[in-house]
C-alpha cells in the first residue's frame, strides 16, 4: 500500500506512515523506489565539474540498483539544472522538493545560501558539492570530505615539512570573495597564527581572470608560498604570472583550483609549481575503488570531460547509501528518520575514496585528512599523488567556525 | 619602484587594446550617433571563428577570416536591422543593439560550450625580460598593432574621401547629403571598420597574458570596460578614444595595486563619472547644444 | 495626443466610444483581478508556479519604475539593479536583528519596507545631480557605474549586506501581528492552505497593484505632464515654467523608490539578501540592468501596463521554461552545449527587443491600443507612425505611451 498523500509544502501535515517491510516513510520513498534529488550545473560556470558530478551520482545509482537497491527499493535520481544561479534554484526547488527524500548533490554556494532555510524547514538532507565549514551550522547539510580551511592547513603543513616554507615567512593568498574563498582564507590565517607567518590577502571575484597585477604586487611583498582559492582559469593566470614574472614560488591550491583542461591552455608550461590539497584522491589514483569508478565512467561517457567531479559524485552516493541503510535498519525512511540516522554514523567508509567520515558531532567537519597531488601532464586527469592521506597536527587542533 | 614600473607596463599594454575597442564605438557614433551595445558580441564572433578555424587554416589564416567575419557581422547588423528601422531615432537603435547583443553572446557562449578557447598561440606566454621588468609579448604586440592601426585610421580619417565624407556627415547630416555624400555608404563603412577593429582586438583579449582567460563571457565583459574609455574620451573624438583607452588601462592596473583589486573595476567607472560631471561630453567630445 | 482623454470629469459630448471603452476596461480589470486573487487556488499545490508568478510581480514593480524614468521622463538608466540592492539591504538592516557582526535595528517589517523604499529614493536623489547634467546615452553609461559601485559596496560593507559568502536572512514580513510565514494551523481558501508562499503572493499582489495605480496616477497628473515636457524639450519646458532640474531629479527619485520596493520583494522572494559575487550573474548584476531595459522596451517606453507585460515576457518566460524543462523534459540535450531554458529565454527577449524597435516602437502598449481601438470601432484617426525613443528624442511624436488611459 502506497501512502504518499498530496504533501506539497502547502499541505503541511508531516505524517509518516508505514510502508513496505514495516518501514516508516514520508516524501520521496515508495514501496519500490527511493527518489533523491540532484541540483546541479549543466550550463553555468561550473558545467564541467557539474557534468562529472552528475555522472558520478548516476554511476553510483546504477551500481546500487544492479546490486538490488537499498532497503528493497531502487534508487531514482531526479536531476535539475540551475546553471549556478540562486534565483533559478529558488524556482526549481518547490517543484523538486515534494518528489524527493533528500539531495544527493546540491552544487554551488550561492544556491546553498538561498535554499538554506528551505532545507531546514522541509528537513531535506543535502550533500553539498561545495566544501565550506561555514555552512555546518545547518543540520540539513551532510558534508562529504573535508572543508576548504582544512585543505589549506594541511597543505601548508605539507609544504613546511618539505622545507618549502619556514616559520616567520610571508605568504600570499588569492581568494574569491564568497563562501569558497573566505573559508580557504581561514585556513591560511589559522596556520599563519600557529607559525608566525604573515599573510598578504588578495580578494577577487569569480569572473576576474587576469591575476598578473596581483602576482606583481605579491612579488613586491617577497612571498615564499602562494595560496590559491580560485577557479581553474584563475589558477592558470596566477601560475603563468608566477613563472613569467620570475617569482617561481610553490603554489598551494584547494581541490577546485585545478581542472585537467588547463593542460591544454597556454599556461600548461607553468603548472608545475601547483600542489593541490583534497580529501578525495586524484582521478589517476591507484586506489582500487577509484580505478573501478574511472573505468566505468570512461565506458559509459566516452566523450565527457575527465575531472575530479566523477569520484566526488560517486562518493556522495556512497555516503547516502550508508545513511539510508542505517535508516532502514531503524525502520524509518522518513526525512526525520534519515536525519537521525546521519548523526549516529561515526565511521562511514567509502573504499578510501575519502577518509572515514564521522557525523556524530554537528558543526565539525566529518574528516580532516587530505591527499596532496601535483600536476603531471602524463597522468590521467592531470594530477599525480605526492602524499597519501594524512592529517597534520595543526589540522587536528583547528576549531571550525561552528564546531561545538 | 619595480612594482610600479611593471604595473605601468601592464596598464599601457591593456590600454592599447581598450583604445582599439573604444575606437570602434567612436567610429559608429560619429557616423550615426548610435552607441553600439553589440560591440562585445562582434568581438566574440571574430574570436570564435579564429578558434574554430585555426587548426585547419593556421593561425594567420584564421585571424584574417576572424577579422573579416567580425567586420561583415557589423555590416550585417547595420544593413539588415538598423538601416530598416528608419522610423526609430538613434537612441532606439542603441537599444536595438542590446537585443542583438543578448542573442549573439548567448549563442557564441553556448557554442564554445565546455572548452576554454585561447586564441593567441603565436605570441602567448613568452615574456620578454628587461631588467626587473617583464614585458608580455601579447601586450607588446598589442601596443605596436594598436599604434599602427590607430595612426592609419587617423590618417585615413583626415585624408581619404571616406574620412572626409564621414566627418562631413558627423558635422551636419543634411548639408552632407546636399553635397552628394551618400549617407548609407558612409554609415555602412563605419560599421565595417568598427567590426574589423573588434576582430583585431579579440586576438589579444582571449589570451593568457591579457585576460588570463580564453574566449567566453569575460571577453564580452572586456568590451564593456572599453565603454568608459570611449565615453570619457568623448564619444565623437577619435583622439579621445586613444586617451580614454590608456586612462582606463592605467586606472585599472594602478588602483588594483594601490587601493584594492575589487575596487579597480568600480574605479574605472568612477573616473568616467567624475570626468562626465565636469565635462558632460567627455574630455574631447563636442559639447551638445540644446536647440530651442 | 488627445488631452481630453485625461479629463474624466468633463467627458466631451458625443464620445460614446470612450465611455464604452472605459466600461470594457473596468470589466476586464475586474476579471483579471479576480483571477489574480484566486491564483493560489488555481495553482493548487504546484507552488513552483506561484514562485514564478511572484517573480513576475517583482519584474513588474521594477519595470514600472524604470518605464516612468526612461519613457516618461526621458532619462536612460541602467542603474536599476543598484537601487534594488539598496532596497533589499535597507530592509534587512532596518528590520533584521543585530547578530554575528551584522547591523540590525529590529524594527517592525512594515517600517523596514517603507524605510527601504525611502532610502532607495534618497540614493536616487543623491545621483540626481549627476543625472541632471547628462543626456541620453551618456547618462545610460554613466548610470552603469552605480552597478559596479553596488558590487563593490556589497562586498565591502559586510556588516550591512552579510557579505557575498552567505549573505543575511531578511526577516519574514509581518503586518499587524500576521506573519507571512508558514503556520499551524493555516487559514484556507477553497481547500488550499494559505501558507508562506500564498501569503507572499497576496503581499506582492497588493504592493504591485498599489505601485501600478500610483504610477498611472502620476502619469495622468501634472507630474506626468511635467516629465513629458522635460523629455520632449527642456528649453520649451523651462519657458513654460517647469523647473527642469527639480522635475528630472523627481523622476529619478520615484524610479529609484520603485526599484527599492522591487529589491525588498526580491529579498522576501529569495529569503536572502546576498550581494553578487560578480558583475554578470546575480540579482543585482548587469544582466538584471539589461533585463529591466528589455522589459521597458518590449512593453513600450513610458507605458505602465506595458511594463507589466514586459515583465511577463522577460521575468516570466525564463522561469516558465525552467519548470517546463524539468516537467516535460524540454532541452534534454542541454548538458553538452544544447539549447537551455536560460539561453532560449534570452533569445526570445533579445529578439523581442529587436522586433519592437524595428516594427513597433510603441511596444506591446501600442499593439494593445490598436487592438482595442479596432474592437471598439473608435473614430479616432490615429496614424501609426513610429515613436522615437524617449530618451533625448527631440522631435514631437504623433503617438506615445503617455497619458492615454488605454496605454
Amino acid at each position: 500500500m502506497l501512502v504518499l498523500a498530496a504533501c506539497g509544502s502547502t499541505a503541511d501535515q508531516q505524517t509518516a506512515e508505514a510502508g513496505a517491510g514495516g518501514v516508516k516513510t514520508d516524501k520521496g520513498v515508495t514501496d519500490t523506489t527511493i527518489t533523491l534529488g540532484v541540483m546541479g550545473d549543466n550550463t553555468g560556470v561550473f558545467k564541467n565539474l557539474g557534468a562529472g558530478l552528475n555522472a558520478g551520482n548516476q554511476l553510483w545509482a546504477d551500481d546500487v540498483n544492479a546490486a538490488g537497491g537499498i532497503c528493497g527499493r531502487q534508487i531514482e535520481l531526479e536531476i535539475v539544472d540551475h546553471g549556478y544561479k540562486a534565483d533559478t534554484a529558488k524556482t526549481l526547488y518547490p517543484q523538486l522538493e515534494p518528489k524527493v527524500l533528500g539531495m544527493v548533490q546540491l552544487l554551488g554556494s550561492p544556491v546553498l545560501a538561498a535554499l538554506k532555510q528551505n532545507l531546514i524547514d522541509d528537513q531535506v538532507l543535502a550533500a553539498p558539492a561545495s566544501w565550506s565549514s561555514e555552512v555546518l551550522n545547518n543540520p540539513s547539510i551532510m558534508m562529504i570530505g573535508t572543508t576548504y580551511d582544512l585543505e589549506i592547513v594541511n597543505g601548508l603543513a605539507y609544504l613546511q615539512q618539505q622545507g618549502l616554507l619556514a616559520d616567520g615567512d610571508t605568504i600570499g593568498h588569492i581568494y574569491i570573495d564568497g563562501e569558497y574563498g573566505g573559508n580557504g582564507l581561514k585556513g591560511s590565517q589559522y596556520y599563519a597564527e600557529q607559525h608566525g607567518l604573515t599573510v598578504r590577502e588578495a580578494k577577487i571575484t569569480s569572473t576576474d581572470n587576469d591575476l598578473t597585477g596581483i602576482v606583481t604586487g605579491l612579488r613586491g611583498e617577497g612571498i615564499k608560498v602562494l595560496v590559491l582559492t580560485t577557479t581553474p582559469g584563475q589558477s592558470a593566470s596566477a601560475l603563468a604570472a608566477n613563472q613569467a614574472l620570475g617569482l617561481n614560488v610553490p603554489v598551494l591550491g584547494n581541490n577546485p583550483t585545478f581542472d585537467p583542461a588547463l593542460l591544454d591552455s597556454p599556461a600548461a608550461g607553468a603548472l608545475g609549481n601547483l600542489y593541490v590539497a583534497a580529501s578525495s584522491p586524484p582521478f589517476s589514483s591507484k586506489t582500487p575503488k577509484a580505478v573501478e569508478v574511472a573505468t566505468e565512467y570512461k565506458q559509459k561517457y566516452p566523450s565527457a570531460p575527465i575531472n575530479a567531479g566523477v569520484h566526488t559524485g560517486y562518493v556522495e552516493g556512497m555516503v547516502w547509501q550508508a545513511v539510508l541503510e542505517k535508516a532502514c535498519e531503524s525502520g524509518d525512511l522518513s526525512r526525520a528518520g534519515v536525519a537521525t540516522a546521519l548523526t549516529t554514523l561515526t565511521s562511514v567508509k567509502t573504499d578510501d575514496l575519502v577518509t572515514e567520515l564521522d557525523y556524530s558531532s554537528p558543526g565539525s567537519p566529518p574528516t580532516r585528512g587530505v591527499y596532496i597531488a601535483k600536476v603531471d601532464p602524463a597522468a590521467e586527469g592531470g594530477l599525480t599523488e605526492v602524499a597519501p592521506l594524512f592529517t597534520a597536527p595543526e589540522a587536528a587542533g583547528y576549531k571550525a567556525p561552528y564546531q561545538q | 619602484m619595480n612594482t610600479f614600473l611593471q604595473l605601468l607596463v601592464n596598464g599601457l599594454g591593456k590600454g592599447a587594446v581598450y583604445a582599439l575597442l573604444a575606437l570602434g564605438f567612436v567610429v559608429i557614433y560619429k557616423a550615426t550617433e548610435v552607441i553600439n551595445f553589440a560591440h562585445g558580441s562582434l568581438v566574440l564572433v571574430g574570436g570564435f571563428l579564429v578558434y574554430e578555424l585555426k587548426d585547419t587554416l593556421g593561425w594567420v589564416g584564421a585571424a584574417v577570416v576572424g577579422i573579416v567575419a567580425a567586420a561583415l557581422a557589423g555590416l550585417l547588423i547595420e544593413r539588415v536591422l538598423l538601416a530598416n528601422a528608419r522610423a526609430a531615432d538613434h537612441n532606439s537603435l542603441a537599444l536595438l543593439t542590446i537585443g542583438v547583443d543578448v542573442i549573439i553572446t548567448e549563442e557564441v557562449v553556448r557554442r564554445v560550450g565546455a572548452d576554454i578557447p585561447f586564441i593567441g598561440d603565436p605570441y602567448d606566454a613568452q615574456p620578454i625580460q628587461l631588467g626587473a621588468i617583464t614585458i608580455f609579448r601579447t601586450q607588446a604586440i598589442a601596443l605596436v598593432v594598436g599604434a599602427v592601426l590607430i595612426t592609419a585610421f587617423l590618417l585615413a580619417f583626415r585624408y581619404s574621401s571616406w574620412g572626409v565624407a564621414m566627418r562631413a556627415q558627423a558635422e551636419n547630416r543634411e548639408a552632407a547629403a546636399l553635397m552628394g555624400i551618400r549617407s548609407s555608404r558612409v554609415t555602412a563603412t563605419a560599421w565595417l571598420v568598427a567590426g574589423a577593429l573588434a576582430g583585431v582586438a579579440v586576438l589579444f583579449i582571449a589570451t593568457q597574458d591579457f585576460s588570463g582567460a580564453g574566449l567566453g563571457r569575460g571577453t564580452h565583459a572586456i568590451a564593456l570596460v572599453a565603454f568608459p574609455a570611449a565615453i570619457l574620451g568623448g564619444l565623437d573624438s577619435t583622439a579621445g578614444a586613444v586617451v580614454g583607452g590608456i586612462v582606463v588601462g592605467l586606472t585599472e592596473a594602478l588602483s588594483a595595486q594601490y587601493i584594492s583589486f575589487e575596487f579597480s573595476k568600480s574605479a574605472v567607472f568612477l573616473v568616467m563619472l567624475v570626468v562626465l560631471v565636469v565635462r558632460p561630453s567627455g574630455l574631447f567630445g563636442t559639447k551638445e547644444l540644446s536647440r530651442v | 495626443m488627445s488631452d481630453t482623454l485625461v479629463k474624466p470629469t468633463s467627458p466631451p459630448a458625443g464620445a460614446p466610444p470612450a465611455r464604452r471603452r472605459n466600461r470594457l476596461a473596468i470589466a476586464g480589470g475586474a476579471v483579471l483581478l479576480l483571477v489574480l486573487v484566486l491564483l493560489p487556488v488555481l495553482i493548487g499545490n504546484e507552488v513552483a508556479y506561484l514562485k514564478v508568478a511572484q517573480y513576475i510581480l517583482i519584474g513588474a514593480v521594477g519595470g514600472i519604475g524604470l518605464t516612468l524614468l526612461v519613457g516618461q521622463a526621458g532619462q536612460l538608466s541602467l542603474a536599476h539593479p543598484f537601487f534594488l540592492l539598496v532596497g533589499a539591504v535597507s530592509y534587512a538592516v532596518i528590520s533584521g536583528e543585530a547578530e554575528a557582526g551584522l547591523v540590525g535595528l529590529g524594527l517592525p517589517p512594515v517600517v523596514g519596507l517603507v524605510g527601504a523604499v525611502l532610502i532607495s529614493g534618497l540614493f536616487g536623489l543623491a545621483f540626481a545631480p549627476v543625472a541632471g547634467r547628462l543626456r541620453g546615452i551618456y547618462l545610460g553609461v554613466a548610470s552603469l557605474s552605480l552597478v559596479f559601485l553596488g558590487l563593490w559596496l556589497g562586498q565591502s560593507l559586510e556588516s550591512l549586506t552579510g557579505g557575498t559568502s552567505s549573505g543575511r536572512t531578511p526577516p519574514n514580513f509581518e503586518l499587524l501581528g500576521f506573519v507571512f510565514a508558514n503556520s499551524q494551523p493555516a487559514p484556507t481558501i477553497l481547500g488550499i492552505a494559505i501558507q508562506k508562499q500564498q501569503r507572499l503572493w497576496y503581499l506582492f499582489l497588493v504592493l504591485a497593484v498599489v505601485a501600478y495605480l500610483l504610477a498611472r496616477g502620476a502619469v495622468r497628473s501634472r507630474i506626468g505632464r511635467a516629465w513629458r515636457a522635460v523629455r520632449d524639450n527642456e528649453a520649451a519646458a523651462t519657458a513654460m515654467g517647469v523647473n527642469v532640474t527639480r522635475v528630472k531629479a523627481g523622476a529619478f527619485v520615484v524610479s529609484s523608490a520603485y526599484a527599492g520596493l522591487a529589491g525588498v520583494m526580491t529579498a522576501l522572494w529569495l529569503d536572502l539578501v546576498k550581494p553578487d559575487e560578480n558583475e554578470f550573474t546575480g540579482n543585482y548584476s548587469l544582466t538584471v540592468a539589461i533585463a529591466f531595459l528589455a522589459i521597458v522596451i518590449i512593453g513600450g517606453l513610458g507605458s505602465v501596463p506595458g511594463a507589466v507585460f514586459g515583465a511577463i515576457v522577460v521575468y516570466g518566460l525564463q522561469q516558465f521554461f525552467l519548470l517546463g524543462a524539468n516537467e516535460f523534459g524540454w532541452f534534454a540535450d542541454a548538458q553538452f552545449g544544447g539549447l537551455t531554458a536560460v539561453v532560449l529565454s534570452a533569445f526570445v527577449y533579445g529578439a523581442a527587443v529587436v522586433l519592437v524597435v524595428l516594427f513597433e516602437p510603441g511596444g506591446a502598449a501600442a499593439i494593445g491600443r490598436r487592438l482595442l481601438a479596432r474592437r471598439t470601432n473608435t473614430t479616432d484617426s490615429r496614424t501609426d507612425t513610429a515613436v522615437p525613443a524617449a530618451s533625448g528624442g527631440r522631435e514631437r511624436s504623433p503617438e506615445r505611451n503617455d497619458d492615454d488611459p488605454r496605454a
